[in-house]
């Protein structure tokens, strides 16, 4: 497994919001955590990149503990997370919020080819590179969130909510995205509450609620499950 | 008539260039660090004290005296970071309340090292231009214009240019955002610290000649950078400068033409007159998070 949570627990001011999470993510391919609101998807993520400290658990990352590093040492070992709202620098032009996922790399010929590639991945953003990324619509800001991921050559992506107050066709376009990136070997954990589009695009599920995994199987199990389909479905 | 104003001009401009090396180290400070920097027109006063004990006492030469000013109080910048913004940073107010207790350290150093009087700084220069019939500038005066421009020039270039501009732009405004991009926000403090505080350090020093330093010299100038920033807008870089033109022009006219306490008094009213049209200042587009 390329990454491993045991028995995660994370506390927001001694209130529990994981209780006992785990989840392994092999190297390949797209792993779903679905659930409702406040069931703890977005603080699993955090937890992995660090941005949120963990009770007690383990994070393992392709043979080493990560559970105890800051976020900024995370994304060295190759993990990129676009987290929730996407979170894009406002005042930073698109081109800029690209460089500076590239932040910790050092190989500038490296770093160039790979700001054509996303150019090439998004296209609209080339057209729009010098503008302000405040000024992009939320589709586009999506694509600079994940554009910007993309350029710390990760090992791992970790996307929250990406189809969040997107429209259907934009929601499209992302997924084909996504599937790219998978397919060019860069495996992706997805959380979703359109569950839905999760199962559809992932081979793996996790179905997350008030802090613990409720339930887990292949993706397309999950989706014929009756209390999935009841509870997330709309069936 | 035509000569007092244009006078006057060239003063507002002289005013403006300090106030803005003062203003814009305050707001990067602020922009990074989320701290209010109290003890930053100690900092000021620092610089003015390089130049007392190196140009005045030992005889240094001035310019070489100016550069040792911006490393020196630099570096006081760093130690403020090392030694108590860092260890207090999910605390804003705690590093507020520290920068005071660091304010009164520099203060009392200063006593202690070199009296409460005003020191007399021999200018390096008496030189002067006369731009027209009665209008004149002092090149101490355009060392200062022009160490403004120069310096603010190469801020903007390091910010808008360079990986580490646009990561400390990137830290103001979403730290954890910045953190996912393997940003460290202790690396990025430590520059700003160093710029900030280096930007004051070098006006104090290209001041100092000009204003006689004392140990409380501070005071004012940080008031006037309080309202600088709020004119302009809080963590606005381009606002703090042109708030700090704007300021400068406002005081340095009513100065010439009424008084100083009056001056002060429609600078605070300039304050209230923003505050109340665009309660974000001129630049600020929206509540900081
Ligand atoms: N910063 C915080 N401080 C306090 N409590 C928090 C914080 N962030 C999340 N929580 C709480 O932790 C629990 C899990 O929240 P989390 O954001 O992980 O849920 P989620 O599954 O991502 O929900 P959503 O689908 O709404 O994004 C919730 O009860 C939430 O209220
Ligand atoms: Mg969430």
């Amino acid at each position: 497994m390329l990454l491993e949570l045991r028995d995660i627990h994370v506390h927001y001011n001694k209130v529990a919001a994981l209780k006992g999470v785990s989840i392994q993510v092999p190297s390949d391919g797209i792993v779903t955590m679905i659930g409702a609101n406040g069931a703890g998807k977005s603080t699993t993520l955090r937890a992995i990149s660090g941005l949120t400290p963990v009770t007690s658990g383990e994070i393992w990352f392709d043979g080493e503990r990560i559970d105890t590093l800051p976020a900024d040492k995370v994304v060295a070992r190759g993990i990129a997370h676009v987290p929730e709202g996407r979170r894009i620098f406002p005042d930073l032009t698109v081109e800029e919020n690209l460089r500076t996922g590239a932040f910790l790399r050092t190989q500038r010929a490296e770093v160039e080819g790979d700001l054509e590639d996303v150019f090439g991945r998004f296209p609209r953003l080339k057209e729009r590179r010098r503008q302000w990324a405040k000024t992009m619509s939320g589709g586009e800001q999506q694509m600079v969130a994940i554009g910007r991921a993309l350029m710390s050559k990760p090992r791992l992506l970790l996307l929250d909510e990406p189809s969040m107050g997107l429209a259907p066709v934009i929601i499209q376009e992302i997924v084909r995205i996504i599937e790219a990136i998978v397919k060019q070997g860069v495996p992706v954990v997805l959380v979703e509450q359109n569950a839905e589009l999760a199962l559809n695009v992932a081979s793996y599920a996790y179905v997350l609620e008030t802090g613990t995994v409720s339930l887990a199987g292949a993706a397309d199990d999950l989706h014929e499950n009756e209390h999935v389909k009841r509870a997330y479905l709309g069936v | 008539m035509t000569e007092l104003i244009l006078q006057t001009v060239v003063n507002a401009v002289y005013a403006a260039s300090y106030m803005s090396l003062i203003a814009v180290g305050l707001v990067l400070i602020f922009g990074v660090m989320g701290v209010i920097n109290f003890a930053h027109g100690e900092l000021y006063m620092a610089g003015a004290y390089t130049v007392v004990a190196l140009y005045s006492q030992v005889g240094v030469p001035f310019f070489v005296t100016v550069v040792a000013g911006l490393i020196f109080v630099g570096l006081l910048g760093l130690l403020m970071e090392q030694s108590f913004f860092k260890p207090l940073r999910d605390n804003p107010l705690g590093g507020l309340i520290a920068s005071i207790g660091f304010l009164l350290i520099l203060q009392t150093s200063a006593v202690l090292g070199f009296g409460v009087r005003m020191a007399h700084i021999r200018p390096p220069t008496q030189a002067k231009f006369e731009l027209i019939e009665g209008v004149v500038l002092t090149h101490q005066r355009l060392f200062v214009i022009i160490a403004a421009i120069v310096l603010l020039s190469l801020l903007h270039l390091f910010l808008r240019k360079t990986k580490f501009g646009w990561a400390m732009r990137a830290c103001a405004q979403d730290r954890e955002a910045a953190a996912l991009q393997g940003i460290s926000l202790s690396q990025i403090s430590r520059i700003a610290m160093f710029i900030g505080a280096g930007l004051a350090g070098v006006a104090g020093a290209l001041t100092a000649p000009l204003v006689s330093p004392t140990p409380y010299m501070g005071h004012s100038v940080i008031v006037t950078a309080f309202i600088i920033i709020i004119v302009g807008g809080i963590g606005q870089l381009e606002g703090a400068v042109v708030a700090a033109v704007l300021y400068a022009f406002v005081h340095t006219f009513v100065t010439t033409f009424y008084d100083g306490v009056v001056a002060d008094i429609t600078g605070l009213l300039l304050m209230l007159l923003v505050l109340v049209i665009k309660p974000t200042g001129l630049f600020g587009t929206k509540e900081r998070a």
